[in-house]
């Protein structure tokens, strides 16, 4: 009674807040959800494989970055467009994907958890040097006319293209869920992912699972490594700070939360766009991310423990 | 006994027939041509210094086809700082100890050359510095450092070129007004040098402010408050310093909120591949000492160009190309002027250096405000057009008139 009184208050409280900054200031709103769109929809794939396969992978940002890289020569190629380009290199990724499942986070599967990320970090190093050495550090950027695209709301202008990502993070949640709980691949992953020794007893192909889920995510980061060149411009490093950033959002949202990944991502990109409206507090938009992620996790524990 | 006298009697021949060998074989070593090392250090990882490596490459090769220095051939020894002062300053003593080198060229970053500083102050060598643009590095090295000559200019030197260039291009076109400047920077070290350097120099004679941003070069990428904060404050002039990543999604945004600033100008080290096929690039303004349109009015550009091209398939992506190929030339005509690699000649000779550089600018040495051999002092003043970056100033390198204002989206 008293929890379901708290999570009443809080939700008050919550819409309040977006009340007065959506009268405020309304940026604050509308960046702070097409941040969280892009943030959600490059984490939820890791939040998919470490919910599953119960593995940190520090290469994540790299795959993104690959695929990227890869839509950009597709792209620059054929003159199609990433929103197309996307299904081919959402296949190669879940290829690319799948097959270094089986030659090495499989090998490395009951290994210490230091030893699964040193390995991922490792494929992550190589990639990044790899594409540095065919590609040079040279940055890259397709141009696309609709990337501008723009909503006049008194004297208000802002781009509304971003929001796309956030179309695609509910896209993701939707379809990940639809997966996971009504179709039979979805339900033995979903089993594995709770309990890999009990659904191996029922006869679960668990190794099969893992680099299907693995594939799986992998297409997704390579589908968001594509719509990621409409945004942003290429590099080798590009995709390592979102390593991090995913990871933090996982964490907060508690592994195996998928929806719980756009939730956090919505309270970050908002809190984030909140102290940038401050001209003072702009530097500071960075360490909010931590601090959020540090309460979170700390409510978390002494929740925990109170139970 | 004539046993023991014939074994003798064949040492003895044995040890004068090697004596001999080994004696032709100094004699063959000291009467060919020394070969004169230079050793160089870059961030081979980054474009820029690859560049560098590869432009500085081509000048060694065109002199030793041209028949070397004196007779000398020169050879490039070129280590990878990695962008780490440590590894920076272990590639001087390697260079100097192991290699021993005659003269040290190269550099990029500041962080880098305050590390280098220390190992190059122990050995004294002959330094042509490519980069390095912070005063502290300036600072480091103090008044004594003779032995240092720096092609590219301080961070003061830069700014007061921009100041000088905006009054000119003021002064000659007086439709262009520049009255209120802001200037979005990025938030390490980079761009708030840049912030407080801006400050002091235009806070002056114009209205000055500005914001930071994260840059996509670092994870952020999200202009949105910057520009905003810009759009606020009316510029005549949006300035932004960072990095290249942060070109096109910068402009891109600035779109779709209707910014429209009379001058709209970037500062980045480099630019992306194709920027300038971009719409959007479109009379964009930039910082920068060099592109391929200095060819049209500079013989030694077109040569360097040309060179490049053929030599690596590829076009120079910043002016660190020119500027290492320049360091190469400088050393070498230094080296053919003094007749020797000897430090003391060697500075002598230097310090006369007159070099028509491919930067479309002719290079000599003066002081600066610490160090007494400083190259360059100003950057150029661009503008993209029709895809290409054309020079605006200094008018004597001007290979285009500006177009103003930025057009409206």
């Amino acid at each position: 009674m008293a929890n379901k009184r708290n999570a009443t208050v809080l939700v008050g409280l919550s819409l309040a807040a977006v009340a007065v900054i959506a009268v405020w200031k309304p940026t604050v709103l509308i960046y702070g959800i097409q941040a969280a769109g892009l943030y959600a929809s490059i984490a939820i794939p890791m939040g998919l494989i470490l919910g599953i396969v119960h593995i940190v992978n520090l290469a994540h940002g790299e795959f993104m970055m690959l695929a990227s890289y890869a839509t950009y020569m597709l792209c620059s190629a054929t003159g199609m467009d990433p929103f197309v380009a996307m299904v081919p290199t959402a296949a190669v990724t879940a290829l690319f994907g799948f097959v270094i499942y089986r030659l090495t986070i499989r090998q490395a599967l009951k290994a210490p958890e230091l030893n699964q990320l040193i390995l991922t970090f490792g494929i992550a190093i190589a990639m990044t040097q790899a594409v540095n050495l065919i590609y040079t550090s040279q940055t890259r950027k397709l141009s696309f006319e609709y990337v501008s695209a723009s909503i006049d709301i008194g004297e208000l202008s802002f781009g509304i293209f971003n929001f796309v990502f956030v179309l695609v993070a509910i896209l993701m949640v939707v379809g990940l869920r639809i997966f996971l709980t009504r179709t039979t691949t979805g339900k033995a992953a979903l089993a594995v992912g709770q309990n890999p020794k009990g659904a191996a007893i029922v006869g679960i192909d668990v190794d099969r699972t893992y680099g299907l889920v693995f594939a799986l995510a992998s297409a997704l980061v390579g589908m968001m490594g594509a719509l990621f060149i409409t945004r942003s411009s290429i590099f080798p490093g590009v995709g390592s700070p979102f390593t991090m950033k995913s990871f933090c959002l996982v964490a907060m949202a508690g592994i195996g939360n998928i929806p719980g990944i756009l939730g956090a991502s919505i309270l970050l990109g908002i809190s984030e766009n909140f102290l940038k409206a401050f001209r003072g507090l702009r530097g500071w938009a960075d360490i909010v991310f931590f601090v959020l992620i540090i309460t979170v996790i700390l409510g978390r524990s002494i929740r925990g423990k109170k139970a | 006994m004539k046993k023991a006298l014939v074994i003798l009697v064949f040492i003895t021949m044995a040890v004068s027939v090697f004596a001999m060998g080994d004696k032709e074989g100094t004699a063959a070593a000291g009467s060919a041509p020394a070969t004169i090392k230079i050793g160089a250090t870059w961030p081979l990882g980054d474009i820029t210094g690859k560049q560098g490596s590869m432009a500085a490459q081509q000048a060694v090769d065109e002199i030793n086809a041209a028949g070397g220095i004196n007779g000398h051939k020169l050879e490039l020894i070129v280590i990878d700082d990695e962008l780490k002062a440590d590894k920076g300053a272990a590639a001087i003593e390697k260079l100097v100890t192991v290699d021993q080198v005659d003269v040290i060229i190269g550099g990029m970053a500041s962080g880098v050359a305050l590390g280098q500083i220390p190992a190059m102050k122990k050995y004294g060598k002959v330094v042509v510095a490519t980069g390095a643009a912070s005063y502290k590095v300036e600072e480091a090295l103090g008044a004594d450092a003779n032995w240092y000559f720096h092609l590219h200019p301080w961070d003061y030197n830069q700014g007061q070129s921009y100041a000088d260039g905006w009054a000119a291009i003021q002064a000659k076109y007086p439709t262009i007004k520049v009255g209120r400047i802001f200037l979005a920077y990025e938030e390490g070290a980079f761009g708030k040098a840049s912030f407080d350097s801006s400050k002091v120099l235009f806070g002056n004679a114009y209205t000055f402010d500005g914001a930071p941003f994260k840059s996509a070069a670092f994870g952020g990428g999200d202009y949105a408050a910057v520009l905003d904060a810009a759009k606020q404050y009316k510029p005549d002039l949006f300035l932004w310093a960072g990095y290249d990543a942060d070109a096109l999604p910068m402009l891109e945004q600035a779109k779709a909120m209707k910014f429209n600033p009379g001058i709209y100008l970037g500062a980045p080290p480099g630019w992306p591949a194709d920027f300038g096929k971009s719409p959007l690039a479109n009379n964009v303004m930039l910082y920068g000492m060099w592109a391929p349109a200095v060819n049209d009015i500079s013989p030694a550009s077109k040569k360097f160009y040309t060179g490049f091209v053929a030599k690596y398939g590829v076009e120079p992506a910043t002016y660190f190309a020119p500027l290492s190929y320049s360091a190469v030339y400088i050393v070498a005509d230094a080296i053919k002027r003094a007749g020797t690699t000897e430090t003391a000649a060697l500075i002598k000779a230097l310090e006369a250096t007159s070099y028509a550089s491919p930067l479309g600018q002719t290079i000599t040495f003066s002081p600066a405000n610490i160090i007494k051999h400083q190259g360059i002092r100003n950057q150029k003043i661009l503008q993209w057009q029709n895809g290409r970056q054309e020079v605006i100033w200094p008018f004597e390198s001007a290979t285009s008139k500006p177009v103003y204002p930025f057009p409206a989206w």
